[in-house]
């Protein structure tokens, strides 16, 4: 369908890559955040916090996925006299962080770059 | 929103609606983790306000955090009933295939027109084919697809990839020459040609033996001559001729295009309607006198009407395909299922 006949289409089509762009930023995020020890509720204010926010459904699932795949470790604890689920990061998330940080760097360099010779021209 | 309800019950029915959508094994877990974060955002904001929030504040924070049965499917692992890895295999199926699975089904359900003898049977015929087509196509697309779910449970169980990532660009097919429609000079011997078509069955007439050969002589003795009805064929075939040399004649000066094709399409309903007279037509051969023998002509009879219908058939399917053809650019990709 052509863009120009549904006005509609193209906050949708942002919305799409925006979410895109996002999934994978959001999973180096966490990553780096939960360096330091967090509840699922903490993270997403300290994410927030510093400009991330994150939808609740999205951060807590993405968190037992990570802890699946032994990027995190998990422990219950008491805090506040309420049972809560705290997550770090583990050794294995901590080598794949950084695989991830220079991937970042490499994109960001790149997509720089690009951005840089684009506007020379 | 009863403002005297308890926010505290609020939440236990949101967390219940949303364990009945969980696998038992993680359940629980799932739903203590997910009540010690929605009761830390509870406390945090009470801390905030300096008071209890009531119920429809409580409401709208599990409101926000979302409709129970979608947060419970953001815990359960990725669902498809065919994943991307099949999924291209499964589409190219479907439409190598589709094509075929309708000349079968649409062959096998004109199976009752060989023994019809009228035009409203033969028409009504048409359309039971045709109406039985869709239901069929659709019993014919839930196996293929039902095959390639059992392919997708017995592949991704057992951790295998489905085809193999070795493939040769050198074995690619070779690129297809665009259509550009019949050159000029071949346009211009069609016509020729189908001038010389026309004069040939207006010479019919006075020339049985045009159609019929050395058959002519041999069927004077016979006591049997063609039936009256393929008089009225006959004027019908020359309205299609004449019909035809004027699409032939405007084609002369045109490119091919989709209202070249739509004539076409004309012609060969045309052409159709003129093979279901001959269905219809109760005799293709008449008895002349008594000492003809009855039996053999209406077997003869019998064949003829047969062969007439299968040609039928293969008219309307050949008139099926084309005007697929022709609709096809017109419809959305988006709206095809295949």
């Amino acid at each position: 369908m052509n863009a120009d006949s549904n006005p509609t289409s193209e906050p949708q089509i942002f919305d799409s890559l925006r979410l895109e762009l996002r999934r994978g930023c959001l999973i180096v995020a966490v990553l780096a955040q939960l360096r330091s020890e967090h509840y699922g509720y903490t993270l997403r204010k300290a994410l927030a916090d510093q400009g991330l926010a994150i939808e609740e459904s999205t951060l807590y699932p993405l968190l037992r996925r990570l802890e699946t795949q032994k990027l995190l470790t998990s422990q219950w604890r008491e805090e506040d006299k309420r049972n809560k689920r705290f997550y770090k990061l583990s050794a294995e998330g901590e080598t794949i962080l950084h695989q991830l940080l220079d991937e970042w760097n490499s994109i960001n360099g790149s997509v720089n770059n690009i951005l840089q010779n684009s506007d020379q021209r | 929103m009863n403002p005297n309800q308890p926010a505290a019950d609020l939440l236990d029915r949101y967390l219940q609606a949303i364990g009945e959508h969980l696998p038992a094994a993680t359940r629980e877990d799932v739903l203590a983790e997910l009540r010690a974060n929605l009761q830390a955002q509870i406390d945090d904001r009470e801390e905030e306000l300096n008071r209890p929030l009531t119920a429809a504040e409580v409401a709208a924070i599990l409101k926000e955090h979302g409709r129970p049965i979608v947060v419970a499917a953001r815990y359960l692992p990725q669902q498809y009933l065919i994943g991307p890895a099949i999924f291209p295999y499964y589409l190219m199926t479907l439409r190598k295939a589709a094509p075929f699975a309708i000349i079968i089904i649409f062959l096998a359900n004109c199976s009752n027109i060989l023994f019809v003898h009228t035009m409203p049977e033969l028409i009504a015929g048409i359309f039971r084919a045709l109406g039985q087509l869709i239901p069929d196509l659709i019993f014919f697309a839930a196996w293929l697809t039902a095959a390639f779910v059992i392919a997708e449970y017995v592949f991704s169980h057992n951790h295998a990839k489905p085809f193999s990532d070795s493939w040769d660009p050198a074995k690619l097919p070779a690129v297809k020459p665009q259509f550009k429609g019949k050159s000029r000079a071949s346009r211009i011997a069609d016509l020729i040609f189908h001038c010389c078509w026309i004069l040939y069955v207006l010479a019919i007439p006075g020339h049985p033996f045009l159609v019929l050969g050395p058959g002519e002589i041999a069927l004077r003795a016979f006591p049997v001559t063609l039936a009256p009805a393929w008089q009225t064929f006959y004027v019908l075939l020359l309205v299609l001729l004449a019909f035809q040399l004027i699409t032939k004649i405007i084609a002369l000066n045109a490119t091919y295009d989709r209202s070249q094709a739509a004539l076409d399409l004309v012609t060969k309903l045309f052409g159709m309607a003129t093979t279901a007279y001959l269905v219809t037509m109760k005799a293709y051969f008449v008895p002349t006198g008594p000492s003809a023998n009855l039996t053999m002509l209406a077997n003869v009879n019998h064949w003829i009407g047969i062969s007439f219908r299968i040609v039928l058939v293969i008219t309307l399917i050949d008139f099926l395909v084309e005007a697929w053809k022709l609709l096809r650019p017109s419809i959305s990709s988006r709206s095809l299922v295949f």
